[in-house]
């Protein structure tokens, strides 16, 4: 790629988060506005922990504490020195950012290194619970204010100063997809990846495998940790309880969505995971109620959703045809699901028990989100996106092919 | 950290009790332990860290709760209008949790973990986490716990507390004691019938005055018998219904061990659990076995829900399995995970490390002992204290 | 001068020992054959040799160098390379690519440089490509270059892992049975690349084989293995006649 490209790119991302910034302060309110904020945090936990799970290829499911201690690091650093320093206002978010992103990788480190032992599932494992050991003892350490009282600890603590620019979070997602990219596209990426297929091998071929795990881990968490910086300043208040074991859940539930080594696919899987939720969460039935769904709906989507995915895995894995022929049963199922599942729910709404039953549609959203994550698991584990990538080359060719098409009439 | 600090610790902790915590950590190492056998035998056939398990755990106990229900031991209904509980009830209600567990564990296994068998085993560890997500989240839905509802005390028959003497005190301290309570009653006869013959005189006379004081004299030489006498005895205050959890969790595990050691089928889950290709070569039916044992580690967890709700009391909700089923697995990878001795033990460790530190006075870090110490354990061996490791061949 | 020497090196596995005091030297540009009945120990002192293993006893001397124990990838480094029994490419991963991450030993950009797509690690990743695909047109595979290494054919697949070997730039090149499940044309194309191997691009190799003929037309020097111990060494006319080497493979002397 000529340099001329490369930083017309960078321009043209910096451009665009400054655009960003403009239309969302002059077109949404403050709420809508923050729902932006933390989109554009989801997305650099998402390619973060992509990096470590899906390039890298090891088992880290306890992102949210990189995410947390970036958080607490803005949070205890300024609870003991803003105001007290000459730095003040976004220069202050920016060497916080910097220290945030130091604090997390470190904890990279330490959580990279038993990944040099450990394989698999037990990995894992230590992950989760070194997740949990952040939280908990966030939780013990009480601080005292100037002023006397308790902060800290289980209640939370405010963080100064607030900050929340659209266009600064959104720039720091592109900056880590950038670097991710940049990693993919370097022999160092095809080392990791490599490490990913076949670590023996890959040792075997000279790569120095405990050196760029450990790497991917500090990178990955480094960019957690300033997701957690940002969010302390937009936020302005940090506790223990924004960082639960479900938090690591979601975005794992994004990377696995969006298939593992695919940076794009990290990408969209988190905006998708992210705003269907928040706009199932904004409906309001025409009574300005909150949505429920009845019991007889529920079941009757269950049943297709359960229905179709067993027609995807015999589409998948068994039905030997074309591709054409087996997209069209895709697309068959979908349509299928749809059907299938408002009909099953208006027959049944005539059994009274299921009609009566009603259930919060925002309850609703975590089981969504667990069934989602059973489900891509069952019908394409490699998740929706797999390995692709988009790239302006692969733009191109579409492009190119579909000329060709055109052209042949 | 302040000099005198750790003297001021040690004064703080109270050694009285000391014994009656170990106890009761060994009960809570016991449903531990249940929970654990189930851990340790999906991971030792199917390599698979069941997530879901907590929560097979937690539908145990709202299991439980709803027989109670049945039998008449409704939150509405007023104390004096419950029924009778009977062993026979706590019977039926353990096999009603016994029976829904391992029927869900089944399906969980059929649907879920099943079809991921030939995936990377991130898929596996990835589909039990969304599984784990989906009871905990759906439970919420559809289960009460909006005020989380408990067991009513009165199911449990054995309610009383029992004293048990664990170490007996030496023969003449309980002499002592005899002597100077026979001492005492003498005394306090003495002069009782002295006050009931000169009433109000005596009171105030010096002869009375003798008589009080060498009667309150007798007393105190009483209190200090019966002291020595008591710390040199070691006794523990228990309630009745929490040994009944020891001695059926002993129950069961005893018929888990004959299981293994003795019959075909406990045959083929080891053969299974060290070569699952191999053993299905040399014909062993292993999707059968694969079910036999989510059949028995979910039973085995319901059990253990069935005696926590029961005896201990505590509120269910539907994150009731999510700290037991971490800690249960914890336990299973100290113990060794693939190793049923080893998740026993690993339970009772588990157990009585909780309650010390709970008794040390660090009951907010109570929960962040076991992820201390999975992560010592996988860091030092891995393999735990009773497992081993093995090489990986080129 | 021995390129490499192995002297008494011996390796157990808690009661089984699997090498035991082998010695042996191969001198610099010699083409060395390593035979034996299966389980002799063959693959193991590849694994010795190449660090994946740390010997119990004896030691490993690489151009006058102890590399016993050394981590694997430092001892890739020393250069030593290997292929694998049974293949182990990076399924899926381009062949090209395949060849590129052996080639990264060779990089001169660095992490930060990766990161941040410095137009000195665009140039490096484009330097190790060209590398790579040299590699891979030296073994007749560069019209493959950009298919997947899962789907290539067997035949291609075994080439692929030398080229990746090569991309180290070894001076020692280790082959696990590169001839296991070809047929005999495809036999003396490989016999043909090894011994280019050693012309074209200098190397010394060491191969492990189970068919004899390949064995016996193209090494020079030939060391047997039996139940991990050396039984017979020399050329070929002399170890084809040993009676011990006869017995090891057939069962008692006829």
């Amino acid at each position: 790629m000529a340099l001329r490209v490369r930083i017309a790119s960078i321009l043209a991302g910096m451009a665009g988060c400054w655009l960003l910034d403009v239309l969302c302060r002059g077109m949404l309110r403050e709420s809508e506005q923050r729902l932006v904020v933390l989109a554009g945090l989801y997305v650099t936990l998402a390619v973060s922990l992509n990096l470590i799970n899906g390039i890298a290829g090891q088992f880290s499911i306890g992102h949210a504490a990189f995410y947390q201690i970036g958080a607490y690091t803005a949070g205890y650093l300024a609870f003991f020195y803003y105001g007290k320093l000459p730095l003040q206002g976004v220069p202050w978010l920016i060497a916080m950012l910097f220290l945030g992103m130091g604090t997390a990788a470190l904890a990279g480190l330490v959580v990279g290194l038993p990944s040099l032992r450990l394989r698999g599932d037990y990995l894992a494992i230590v992950t989760l619970g070194f997740g949990e050991i952040i939280r908990i003892v966030v939780q013990a350490i009480d601080l005292t204010a100037p002023t006397g009282e308790q902060v800290g600890g289980a209640l939370g603590m405010n963080v100064e100063p607030r900050i929340r620019i659209v266009g600064l979070v959104w720039l720091f997602a592109l900056t880590c997809i950038a670097v991710t990219r940049n990693l993919c596209k370097s022999s160092h990426g095809l080392a990791l990846l490599s490490i990913r297929e076949d670590e023996i091998a890959s040792a075997a071929m000279g790569v120095q495998v405990p050196k760029m795990k450990v790497a991917a881990f500090m990178i990955g968490s480094a960019f957690a940790g300033g997701a957690g910086v940002l969010l302390a300043h937009s936020e302005s208040f940090i506790s223990p309880s924004m960082f639960p074991m479900d938090l690591s859940f979601i975005v794992l539930t994004m990377v696995v969505l969006g298939g593992s080594g695919s940076i794009t696919g990290a990408v969209i899987a988190a905006l998708t995971l992210f705003y269907v939720p928040e706009y199932l969460r904004g409906l309001k039935a025409p009574d300005g109620t909150a949505l429920t769904a009845t019991g007889a709906n529920l079941v009757g989507w269950i049943v297709a959703v359960v229905a179709a995915v067993v027609v995807v895995r015999w589409l998948a894995f068994r039905f030997r045809g074309t591709a054409r022929q087996r997209a069209m049963g895709y697309l068959a199922t979908a349509v299928g699901l749809l059907v299938v599942g408002r009909a099953l729910g208006w027959i049944l709404s005539s059994v009274p028990a299921l009609q009566q039953a009603e259930y919060e549609v925002q309850k609703l959203r975590m089981v969504i989100f667990a069934g989602s994550l059973i489900v891509i698991m069952l019908v394409r584990p490699e998740g929706v996106l797999g390995r692709h990538e988009f790239s302006w080359d692969w733009l191109a060719r579409v492009l190119r092919r579909q000329r060709a098409r055109e052209a042949a009439g | 950290m302040v000099p005198g600090a750790g003297l001021s610790l040690a004064a703080a902790l109270d050694f009285g009790t000391l014994p009656s915590q170990v106890v009761n950590g060994v009960l809570n190492g016991a449903i531990y332990a249940l929970i654990a056998l189930g851990y340790t035998m999906v991971y030792g056939v199917l390599r698979l860290i069941n997530f879901a398990h907590g929560e097979v755990y937690m539908l145990g106990a709202y299991t439980a709760l709803f027989v109670s229900w049945a039998y008449g031991f409704r939150p509405d209904v007023p104390p004096d209008q419950l029924p009778e509980s009977s062993l026979a009830t706590l019977l039926v209600m353990m096999l009603a949790s016994m029976a829904v567990c391992a029927t869900v564990g089944v399906l969980i296994e059929r649907f879920a973990y099943r079809p991921m068998r030939n995936q990377a085993r991130i898929s596996s560890l990835i589909t039990a986490i969304g599984v784990s997500l989906l009871l905990q989240y759906g439970g919420g839905l559809f289960l009460p716990q909006n005020p989380p509802p408990t067991m009513n005390e009165r199911v449990n028959p054995y309610r009383q507390t029992l004293e048990l003497t664990l170490v007996g005190a030496p023969q003449q301290l309980s002499e002592a004691v005899e002597a100077a309570r026979r001492e005492f009653q003498a005394a306090e006869r003495t002069f009782e019938e002295r006050l009931k013959s000169e009433k109000d005189q005596f009171n105030l006379s010096p002869e009375g005055q003798r008589l009080r004081d060498a009667k309150f004299e007798a007393e105190r030489r009483l209190r200090d018998a019966e002291s020595k006498l008591n710390s040199a005895q070691v006794t523990v205050r228990v309630g009745a219904g929490r040994l009944a959890i020891l001695v059926a969790s002993l129950l069961l595990m005893f018929l888990l061990r004959q299981l293994v050691l003795f019959t075909p089928t406990g045959r083929a889950m080891r053969a299974v659990s060290q070569d699952f290709d191999s053993a299905a070569l040399m014909g062993v039916n292993v999707d059968r076995i694969v079910t036999i044992t989510f059949v028995i580690g979910s039973a085995l967890a319901g059990a253990g829900a069935m005696m926590t709700a029961t005896f201990l009391g505590t509120s269910i909700t539907p994150y009731y399995g999510v700290l037991p089923g971490v800690k249960a697995f914890v336990a299973a990878v100290l113990g060794g995970i693939g190793n049923i001795p080893g998740a026993v033990l690993g339970g009772l460790l588990m157990g009585v490390a909780e309650t010390l530190v709970i008794w040390a006075g660090y009951s907010q870090f109570a929960d962040a002992v076991a992820f201390v110490v999975l992560i010592v354990v996988l860091l030092f061996r891995p393999g735990g204290l009773l497992g081993s490791s093995a090489v990986e061949k080129v | 001068m021995s390129l490499l020497r192995l002297e008494k090196a011996t390796i157990r596995f808690g009661g089984l020992v699997a090498v035991n005091e082998v010695s042996f030297e191969i001198a610099p540009g010699e083409l060395f054959g390593l035979i034996g009945p299966n389980g002799a120990g063959k693959t193991t002192c590849f694994n010795l040799i190449t660090g994946m293993y740390r010997p119990t006893g004896g030691r490993i001397l690489f151009k006058d160098r102890d590399i016993s124990g050394l981590p694997v990838a430092q001892i890739v480094r020393l250069g030593i390379s290997r292929t694998f029994q049974n293949i182990r490419l990076f399924g899926s991963l381009t062949a090209l690519d395949n060849v590129v991450v052996a080639a990264h030993l060779h990089r001169r950009a660095n992490l930060i440089d990766a990161l941040l797509g410095d137009p000195r690690s665009q140039a490096d990743t484009e330097r190790l490509r060209g590398e790579a695909m040299r590699y891979l047109s030296a073994l007749d595979l560069q019209d493959v270059a950009s298919a997947r290494a899962s789907d290539l054919p067997y035949g291609k697949q075994r080439r692929l892992e030398i080229a990746r070997a090569l991309a180290t730039q070894p001076d020692l090149l280790l082959l696990d049975e590169p001839a296991a499940g070809m047929n005999p044309a495809e036999k003396e194309d490989l016999a043909g690349v090894v011994r280019r191997l050693r012309s074209e691009f200098g190397k010394t190799i060491l191969l492990i084989e189970h068919d004899m003929r390949f064995v016996m037309g193209l090494c020079e020097r030939i060391v047997v293995l039996d139940h991990g111990e050396k039984i017979s060494e020399g050329p070929p006319d002399h170890v084809r006649n040993d009676p011990k080497v006869i017995e090891a493979y057939l069962g008692e002397a006829v």
